[in-house]
């Protein structure tokens, strides 16, 4: 079977650092891919090199087959990205900027404005009708990022730390949405460094050390007996600055 | 009285550990162009504190000029230390204002700045010695409110550009004072004064805030105490006032703007083109810091083509309408970098051709303006119809093709609009470079102009077909270059904004100024900023003067020299000014990556 996504020697290097190292990855269809790793590891360089938002220096990355960098149209036609912390048409309220990238995306009117109604209103961003992107709310901003990542019915998607300062409520709804989705064949990898979350919602995991693959695979088969905390602490090597207190605070 | 120290004295520490780092960084070539820009227009001042006082009195208002309306259009200022970053710390207002106007004086600009100003010193040493005690403080006091009026500046626009009303209005007062210093002459005129300085203007440079140091110093010079002391305690009144307000515009700019609430017309479009178009005049028109522009540009060319009707002249007004389109090009500069990272989403559909929809939206949110400046005021006057409506077709196709080429190929990173806080003009931390980038596009749109007017002078109408096929022929050809370009390069394009930074050249090109040494970016810009003295005055004018037997020696060191001497230094200045640029360029290219 074509795995929906393939990562093969992924590498990228800033200056003296080297933030993707020969990253190889593959995620079967129908699979809910975690990506773990601290602050700084990789995850979000690797993710925007497997979508076509950053030139990798070496490696390549196939979309259900279709290579993103030599075959873009094909292989793009078929992921939802949802990148963090990048800008929106501000100046558009979530209605608009849903029909714009759905006009953008090729799809008829028709279409993008019954897709648009139901995203808004499953989304619960209907209330804002009035709303300006530039004003949303940091959980705002994350589930109109969704709704515009699923707009086009992709078969992959590919979410940069979906949950990252979003409130309870909004991370609710957005758990039951990506369930619904991988439930109806769809493939996810995102990525997060809350473990907790992706024990609960994944399927999979990999963990990304300082730019490389520390272990990936099914997520029983990586944390084994222990738990995803302890496995990644363990990998990742940290030492023991966690049982550290801080003199001044104590009494 | 120490803990009142604190705070001004760690804020300019912050200050200058914070551009101690940037100083390394990339940021570095702009600060050190500007740097030496700014030396020269500094030693330019003090030529005139050696000349006369009417001359040092103008270079001063233009210096207040430059502080007033520099950050207004070139990325909102001086911003290293926000008053955001010190909400937490439960200061009041006067304090913060305090503090913050401490380290608003350490940094490049008000260094320069002290160096001109440094000229009062001169001027009153020239007067006599007892000026001296005078223009001492004049000096400090003359710098306080420079720095305090762009200051205050900068936090006014932030009021203004909170609401539609506000940001039309800024843009109408802001264009009607820049075009009445470009067209100071017909004021000058007008007050039916000819050649030197008239008497009216001599005044009036004296009565601006800019002026009122000179005059101390000059009163002192002949000893007029009561009136020195009158302008410099005038100074530090201005300087507690500009203060009180500054301290009340911080207080309001830490309320947040408010949301949105008007009717909204849904998107009618039906293809990926006109859904680029929709978004952009959406943006257009609910920006309001575009509003401004767009309303600064048409106020910028009505106001410059209608000044000399002072005179009772109105052969100007067909212009408005190319001054307005040059103006609004030169404001749209930076078309791609002032929407940050948004990039990312035409990356995601590389079917769609954005430039063509941004191309559109551009023509239709100028071009009526400009059709509507040109038909009615042109009619007003009853011609010249061919060069108005030449130069009106080619300046509207060549804007339109230009603006987004040179947004693609000399990218600014700017600051992400949902990122830019509490000051909506600051769009790029880079305002060194979006300043330049703006010229370069006033200069070449203009250019775009050029082949339609020498037609439409040579053969009338013409011209305007002339106008209408190098529009069109811009319009299109440069935008399928911009759009090639934005395949090409667009994850490149995007991880520049991303990260803030311009790439690293490849190799085999030419090192960028930003990569060089630090003392050979010091000497590149002296030469670029020198070269064109001993080329152009002392070499080619002089050569011409010579040519014409002209009288007159000024400043032109050839003519004073015995006739033997003569040409063979025009020789020497020519070369020497090529030997100039010639350096200028050998020290990036001996650096060159391999």
């Amino acid at each position: 079977m074509t795995p929906a996504l393939e990562i093969a020697g992924l590498t990228k290097t800033f200056g003296e650092k080297v933030a993707a190292d020969h990253v190889d990855l593959t995620v079967p269809p129908g699979s809910f891919y975690g990506l773990v790793g601290q602050n700084g590891a990789g995850k979000t360089t690797t993710l925007s090199m497997a979508t076509g938002l950053l030139r990798p220096d070496g490696g390549s990355a196939r979309i259900f087959g279709a290579d993103v960098w030599s075959d873009p149209s094909r292989a793009l036609a078929m992921v939802g990205v949802l990148p963090d912390g990048l800008a929106m048409p501000e100046r558009l309220t979530g209605r608009e900027v849903l029909t714009y990238l759905g006009l953008l995306r090729g799809l008829a009117k028709d279409v993008v404005a019954a897709r648009a109604q139901e995203l808004l209103s499953v989304l619960e961003l209907d209330q804002a009708e009035k709303t300006l992107v530039i004003e949303y709310s940091t959980g705002m901003r994350k589930k109109i990022g969704l709704a515009a990542a699923l707009l086009h019915a992709p078969r992959l998607l590919v979410l940069d730390e979906p949950f990252e300062a979003v409130d309870p409520v909004s991370a609710a709804t957005i758990k039951t949405i990506l369930r619904g989705f991988v439930a109806g064949g769809g493939s996810i990898v995102l990525s997060s460094h809350v473990m907790a979350l992706v024990e609960q919602l994944c399927d999979h995991v990999a963990v990304i050390d300082r730019g490389r693959v520390a272990a990936a695979g099914p997520l029983e088969q990586v944390r084994g007996d222990r738990s995803l905390e302890d496995t990644f602490v363990g990998l990742v090597g940290s030492s023991d600055t966690g049982s550290r207190g801080l003199s001044w605070l104590s009494r | 009285m120490a803990v009142a120290l604190t705070v001004p004295r760690t804020m300019a520490a912050m200050k200058l550990a914070v551009l101690r780092n940037s100083m390394s960084g990339q940021k570095a070539g702009s600060i050190v162009m500007g740097g030496v820009l700014g030396l020269v227009l500094a030693g330019g001042t003090l030529y005139a504190a050696f000349q006369s006082g009417d001359l040092l009195a103008a270079a001063y208002a233009v210096w207040m000029l430059g502080w007033i309306f520099g950050p207004v259009f070139a990325g909102g200022g001086d911003e290293t230390l926000r008053p955001e970053y010190f909400t937490s710390l439960g200061l009041a207002p006067r304090r913060l204002a305090a503090g913050l106007l401490v380290s608003a004086f350490v940094g490049v600009a008000p260094a320069i700045s002290l160096l001109a100003l440094s000229g009062l010193v001169v001027f009153g040493v020239r007067q006599s010695p007892a000026a001296v005690p005078v223009a001492l403080p004049a000096v400090l006091l003359q710098l306080a409110v420079f720095v305090l009026l762009s200051r205050v500046a900068v936090a006014v626009m932030g009021l203004a550009l909170r609401s539609r009303a506000g940001a039309i209005g800024a843009g109408l007062v802001n264009g009607a004072i820049l075009a009445a210093l470009g067209q100071g002459w017909v004021f000058a005129v007008a007050l039916g004064q000819t050649g030197g300085v008239p008497a009216g203007a001599s005044a009036a440079v004296r009565l601006l805030p800019s002026g009122w140091g000179l005059t101390a110093v000059e009163a002192a010079g002949t000893g007029e105490w009561g009136r020195a002391g009158l302008a410099l305690g005038a100074l530090a009144v201005l300087v507690a006032l500009l203060l009180a307000t500054w301290a009340a515009l911080l207080a309001r700019r830490a309320g947040s703007v408010k949301a949105s609430a008007r009717g909204r017309r849904p998107i009618t479009a039906a293809t990926a083109t006109g859904a680029v178009m929709a978004k952009e005049l959406r943006t257009w028109s609910r920006d309001l810091v575009r509003t401004h522009q767009l309303t600064f540009a048409v106020a910028y060319g009505v106001f410059f083509a209608a000044a000399p009707l002072v005179l009772g002249w109105n052969a100007m007004l067909p212009w408005a309408g190319p001054i307005f389109i040059i103006m609004a090009a030169a404001m749209s500069a930076n078309l791609y970098g002032v929407d940050g990272t948004e990039l990312w989403l035409t990356l995601l559909s590389p079917g769609a051709a954005d430039v063509r929809g941004r191309q559109l939206a551009w023509l239709l949110a100028v071009g009526p303006v400009a059709a509507a400046l040109t038909l009615g005021l042109t009619s007003v006057t009853g011609g010249p119809w061919p060069m108005a409506l030449a130069l009106t077709a080619a300046l509207l196709g060549g804007a339109a093709g230009l603006v987004p080429l040179i947004a693609v190929y000399a990218l600014v990173p700017g600051i992400d609009p949902h990122r830019r806080g509490n000051n909506p003009l600051r769009s790029s931390e880079d305002d060194g470079a979006m300043t330049g980038l703006a010229y370069a596009v006033l200069v070449l749109v203009a250019l775009t102009g050029a082949p339609a007017a020498v037609a439409a002078a040579l053969y009338g109408w013409a011209g305007v077909a002339v106008g209408v096929l190098t529009g069109g022929l811009c319009l299109w050809g440069f935008g399928l270059l911009a759009q090639r370009r934005l395949h090409a390069q667009g994850p490149e394009l995007l991880h520049m904004m991303r990260t803030g930074k311009r790439p690293a050249a490849k190799p085999g090109s030419w090192a960028r100024f930003d990569d060089l040494p630090k003392r050979e970016q010091i000497i590149t810009a002296v030469c670029w900023s020198l070269g064109a003295i001993p080329l152009f005055p002392q070499g080619i004018v002089a050569g011409v003067l010579k040519v014409n037997g002209t009288e007159d020696r000024s400043w032109f060191l050839a003519l004073h020299l015995p006739e033997a001497l003569q040409w063979p230094v025009i020789a020497f200045m020519v070369l020497l000014g090529l030997g100039v640029y010639g350096l200028g360029l050998w020290i990036p290219y001996r650096r060159r990556t391999r």
